[in-house]
């Protein structure tokens, strides 16, 4: 009986040297509400990709699904259960998951929000600066159109943090440009089909337009113009892979791909790690500033040839990773496998 | 005794499964305690709010496809109202958001009754309709909630001479119970409840037996208004502001209450049941997280498991009815 | 029979009128009822019956006429405001709610417990638990549990829709009983039935409805019944007996169906028959006795505990109804609503047999199909103003399709369970005529009714189940109904030879 005893606690000893050893690889939780979207397919994949390439996390703890933000309170709940060192979170909206985000921050873990601000102060930020994408796009859009002329505004889902952010960018430039109006605005709800309805119903209404801004739905837009063969107006997107393809190849389309990095995940994944190891940020918020591609000047069709990808999805923006924070190869992200997988 | 047991077959069944299901959780994270059953108590207040809406509606013999975006615009008018109000002032927006859903469930009642048009249509529209005005009411998530409300559903029960934590009893849950209670009660002890199964089980029958068909679906689409607001609030609640897109809740509640023994043809089943298999359905979800199951697969778990049970349910109720 | 005379009638409802659109339902319906009466309302299907009663309860405004309770004009909104003013009825289904129990159910309908109970005791329910499900009771309890709320309620007009059609012999004596019981102590009755021996037994007057209107109103007397089947249908009748040549048994060979020893379910002991081609046996029991179960197993609903069934001589097992119809077994149940795809056309659901046995996943050759469906339709003399859809059907047309879909597709074995249940004199005779005709074709028909004055109408032999037992079979030709009754209650000590 006796030696019984000694087995066990010999076992207990040694699987706590298990533990005790495995301390250097962390796990890190991430929680995202939207799924099935190819931009938050390509940041997961990010965020496995940074995991993996860094070495230093031993499994990652994925709660992803589509929720509201009284969901993403539970997964964030459920991750502090789980016991993870860090959390990746892309917030459902700014206000709404600061309570989870305080409970994981007082219990020691680090917080790191990407895509989208919170305003819970514990928590780190790293985030594509959203009310700048509208602005520089909507700029470029306004510029090429000569100052003049009337522009279907295409928004993303109504009352999303996002979206509100980039309406404030997209409203500052067109009171810059006075005889600039909007033809029509829709809410694509960032989804493809929907999207592409919309501007078939605009086309096949005759409503003079002189230009299209849509907030990254935008290579079944270029479809519709060509199925239509309605007479191709400027168009400003995203980095999504089908949409600079299009720009490069579909003959008379000027354009610009404005980037929206999906990587800023596994930005945000180095950061944490980053953060464990001791090594704090300069500032508690991180701004990614995107930057635009336009296939009307020269610079910017250098970017777009480089940009090009037959590998990617069509949905997935191409700029697949940001210098200075995420370290994993272009294979690694395509093949989206976290450690352990 | 026997026929207690009987006649709540099926709750004492789920009642069984969310033991082992807990006991499972125990075994997979050995820390769960206090902490995770308070998380847990609290992921389910909103859905068990719009569970028990849409359970009253069902057994009334209709379905109602608006309760989430109903949640939405509760959630959304309190989150406005509350920017900068007092701990009074707070009763008094509370009393309006309820009344205010319980408004939103008549209009969705008295459109089925007066149009005879499908429930499951009209509701469908109104879906739209509810969707809408939250976002008129709050374009963007923001508002604030009172402080004193948000406690409500924070922590566990104090008891006094034992630390908070060590009581186990998360004051979500006995929010959750306290304001079902009155519903427990108008379903199952008042004539208003009998109406509502006669009307859901037989409405000709229950015509003949004297009951208004007509009122009794509004009062009942009016309860579960009430309940959205319900919903809407503890959203609110536990955000600290209002969301005008309607969160997974429609469906959810529908998953809730087939698992909780709700005949979706009306006129059977009770509000416990469905409650306990919203705590079921979360602690699913809890335990896939734990387990860092790949998240695509989760949904593939959730649906399974609902199929199963309902399936397995379904023959033990056969079984038990062949002597 | 009491008569009790009184100036003012209770019950005084002149030149009511209703339409449903195009279709005139009533356009002079009359009936006045005096205290203590008991009044029987006849009429063939489709005469007016159900909406006059719909309209006297309650449930249904009349669009022209006036109604007075105690001389008062009244019209009722809601059944609820009909029972308030004394008039409480029962209705052909039962209405109470198959998901509440006993007790919940009478608290819905505010009816008193005490009295409630009483009365359940008074028409022979003995083991009445109030925490039953509603669902869970047998038809018979259900429709006594709706008598006895109606009673409870201490009515002062009373009115009884088919009380009888679903009970067993015995409760049906206690229901006449008790009914009129109430009419001496003053209690109006509106009683409404297609069986000639309980209006007789039970009836001080018939008012008699054709095609929406009041066509007579007399008193019951001895022969009064040729009188009103006469107004009901507008025309002398030919006897009421139908001539045939009865096939007798004479086939050779192995019968088209044999049943030996059979047990089934826990009320089926011991049964055994022979039935050929050619041939109809009545079968005759009162509720209960193991009746049911003989025709799930022939009909493949369920599986024999013990025996033997065969069939053309060889024995067979059904494992389900598609192995009973593949073997010929044609069932038509007892619940109409059991067989009708009741949202769905005549046609179609006469056609369905012959879909489900013609094309195995093939085209449906229309043309056929259409022909032999409208013989049928013909044949059976089914009304198809409302053919789009059975459920408006009336209750004896429906009984009709049931019947027509197999005449379509045609019969080997012809299982007939009590198919004419609440169905008024022409379509009964309708029925049975056809029932000769397709046993005159060779078919073999298995037939149970719970009205024994039908037996010697349709049938050669007659088979009488007590206790799940076959206790005795007969000649229909001697089968009179003092016989019969004394067989089905288990007084008699001959043993099937």
């Amino acid at each position: 009986m006796k030696s019984w005893y000694q087995g066990v606690a010999a076992a207990a000893l040694l699987s706590g040297l298990g533990t005790a050893a495995a301390a250097e690889g962390y796990t890190i939780g991430i929680s995202n509400t939207v799924q099935g979207n190819g931009w938050r397919e390509e940041m997961v994949c990010a965020m496995k990709a940074e995991a993996l390439a860094s070495g230093l996390v031993d499994s990652l703890n994925i709660a992803h699904r589509n929720t509201d933000a009284a969901g993403q309170l539970e997964d964030i709940r459920n991750l502090i259960q789980a016991g993870v060192d860090a959390i990746v979170v892309n917030p459902a909206n700014a206000d709404g998951i600061n309570a989870a985000i305080k409970e994981a921050t007082d219990a020691g873990i680090v917080v790191v929000a990407v895509d989208q601000a919170v305003t819970e102060p514990s928590a780190y930020i790293l985030s594509n600066n959203q009310e700048e994408y509208a602005y520089v796009g909507a700029k470029w859009l306004f510029e090429t159109m000569g100052g003049t002329g009337a522009v279907v505004y295409m928004r993303g889902a109504a009352g999303a943090g996002a979206d509100n952010d980039r309406d404030v960018g997209f409203k500052r430039a067109l009171a810059e440009y006075p005889n600039i109006t909007v033809a029509q605005e829709v809410f694509t709800g960032w989804q493809q089909d929907q999207g592409k309805q919309q501007i078939l119903d605009i086309l096949a209404s005759g409503i003079p337009i002189q230009g299209v801004w849509t907030s990254g739905i935008d290579n079944v837009i270029v479809d519709a113009f060509v199925e239509s063969e309605a007479p191709l107006v400027p168009i400003v997107g995203a980095d999504n892979a089908g949409f600079v393809g299009q720009l490069a190849s579909v003959e008379g389309l000027v354009g610009a791909a404005v980037t929206n990095p999906g990587s800023v995940g596994g930005a945000g994944v180095a950061l944490a790690l980053q953060i464990l190891q001791g090594q704090m940020p300069q500032a508690q918020t991180v701004l990614v500033t995107p930057a635009l591609w336009a296939n009307n000047s020269d610079e910017g069709k250098a970017l777009i040839a480089a940009g090009q990808n037959p590998n990617l999805d069509p949905e997935w923006p191409v700029s697949v990773s940001i210098p200075g924070w995420t370290t994993y190869t272009m294979d690694q992200i395509i093949a989206c496998k976290g450690p352990g997988e | 005794m026997m026929r207690l047991v009987q006649r709540n077959g099926w709750v004492a069944g789920l009642l069984v499964l969310l033991i082992i299901l807990l006991i499972a959780t125990k075994i997979i994270q050995p820390d769960f305690g206090a902490s995770g059953v308070e998380s847990l108590g609290r992921a389910s207040v909103p859905f068990a709010f719009a569970t028990a809406a849409m359970a009253i509606v069902v057994i009334a013999g209709g379905i109602d496809l608006s309760i989430a975006a109903m949640m939405a615009v509760c959630s959304v008018t309190a989150a406005r109202l509350m920017v900068g109000a007092g701990d009074g002032e707070t009763v008094l927006i509370v009393i309006l958001v309820l009344a205010l859903g319980a408004l939103m469930g008549a209009i969705n009642g008295a459109m089925v009754v007066l149009t005879r048009v499908p429930d499951i249509v009209v509701t469908l529209a109104m879906l739209f309709v509810w969707e809408g005005t939250a976002l008129l009411i709050l374009n963007t998530p923001s508002g604030a909630a009172t402080q004193w409300l948000r406690d409500l559903i924070l922590g566990s029960l104090s008891i006094p001479g034992l630390p908070e934590r060590a009581t186990f009893i998360p004051k979500s849950l006995v929010f959750v119970v306290i304001c079902l209670i009155p519903f427990w009660f108008i379903m199952h002890r008042t004539k208003l409840g009998l109406s509502i199964y006669a009307v859901g089980g037989d409405p000709v029958a229950a015509f003949r037996s004297g009951v208004p068909i007509g009122r009794t679906r509004i009062i009942a689409y009016s309860l579960a208004g009430v309940l959205a607001g319900l919903g809407g609030l503890s959203l609110t609640m536990s955000t600290g502001i209002g969301e005008p897109i309607p969160g997974p809740y429609l469906l959810a509640s529908v998953s809730a209450v087939v698992l909780g023994g709700v005949a979706l043809s009306g006129g059977k089943g009770g509000i416990i049941g469905p409650i306990v298999a919203v705590f079921i359905l979360r602690l699913v979800r809890m335990d896939l997280t734990l387990m860092s199951v790949d998240p695509n697969v989760t949904t593939i778990v959730e649906g399974t498991i609902m199929v199963v049970v309902v399936m397995l349910g379904g023959m033990l109720a056969m079984k038990g009815r062949r002597p | 029979m009491v008569h009790t005379q009184t100036d003012l009638p209770i019950l005084d409802a002149q030149g009511i009128a209703k339409r449903f659109g195009a279709v005139t339902a009533l356009n002079d319906a009359s009936l006045t009822v005096a205290k203590g009466q008991v009044v029987a309302l006849m009429g063939a299907n489709g005469a007016g019956k159900s909406t006059l009663v719909k309209i006297l309860t309650g449930a249904l405004r009349p669009d022209g006429g006036h109604l007075k309770i105690n001389g008062t004009d009244r019209s009722f909104s809601s059944p609820g405001a009909a029972r308030e003013a004394g008039l409480v009825p029962v209705y052909q289904e039962p209405s109470l709610i198959r998901d509440l129990d006993v007790a919940q159910n009478l608290r819905l309908g505010d009816t008193p417990v005490e009295p409630f109970l009483h009365w359940v005791a008074a028409l022979g329910i003995t083991d009445l638990d109030l925490h039953e499900m509603a669902g869970d009771l047998p038809l018979a309890t259900l429709r006594i549990l709706d008598l006895a709320r109606a009673l409870a309620s201490s009515p002062d007009v009373l009115l009884l829709d088919e009380m009888t059609a679903a009970l067993p012999s015995d409760l049906v004596e206690k229901v006449l009983n008790v009914v009129r019981e109430q009419a001496d102590a003053g209690r109006s009755v509106i009683y409404i039935s297609h069986r000639f021996t309980e209006i007789a037994q039970l009836c001080d007057r018939a008012t008699v409805l054709r095609d929406g209107a009041t066509v007579g109103d007399l008193p019951i007397e001895p022969g009064v019944e040729e009188r009103v089947v006469e107004l009901m249908l507008g025309a002398k009748l030919t006897p009421a007996r139908i001539a045939t040549h009865r096939a007798h048994a004479t086939a050779t060979g192995p019968a088209r169906l044999g049943v030996r020893n059979l047990a089934a379910g826990s009320r089926l002991t011991d049964v055994s028959f022979e039935l050929h081609g050619g041939e109809v046996l009545g079968v005759v029991a009162l509720e209960g006795q193991g009746q049911d179960e003989l025709f799930d197993v022939l009909g493949g609903f369920r599986r024999a505990r013990g025996g033997t069934v065969t069939v053309d001589g060889a024995p067979v097992t059904f494992r389900h109804p598609a192995d009973a119809i593949a073997a010929g077994h044609s069932l038509v149940p007892g619940n109409r609503a059991d067989a009708l795809l009741m949202s769905r056309s005549v046609r179609e659901n006469i056609a369905i047999p012959r879909l489900a046995r013609i094309c195995n996943w093939g085209s449906i050759s229309m043309r056929s199909e259409a022909e032999t469906v409208t013989a049928a339709i013909e044949r059976l003399q089914i009304d198809t103003r409302a053919q789009g859809e059975v459920r408006r059907l009336s209750g004896g047309n429906q009984q009709k399709v049931t019947i027509a879909r197999w005449v379509a597709s045609g019969v080997g074995t012809l299982l007939l369970f009590d198919p004419s249940r609440g169905i008024d004199v022409r379509t009964k005779r309708q029925i049975y005529q056809l029932v000769r005709e397709m046993a005159e074709q060779g078919a073999a028909i298995l037939f149970y009714t719970s009205e024994l004055a039908e037996i010697p109408q349709a049938c050669d032999r007659v088979a009488v189940i007590f206790n799940g037992k076959l206790v005795e079979i007969m000649d229909a030709a001697d089968a009179d109904e003092p016989r019969l009754m004394r067989a089905a209650y288990g007084l008699t000590s001959k043993v099937p030879a």
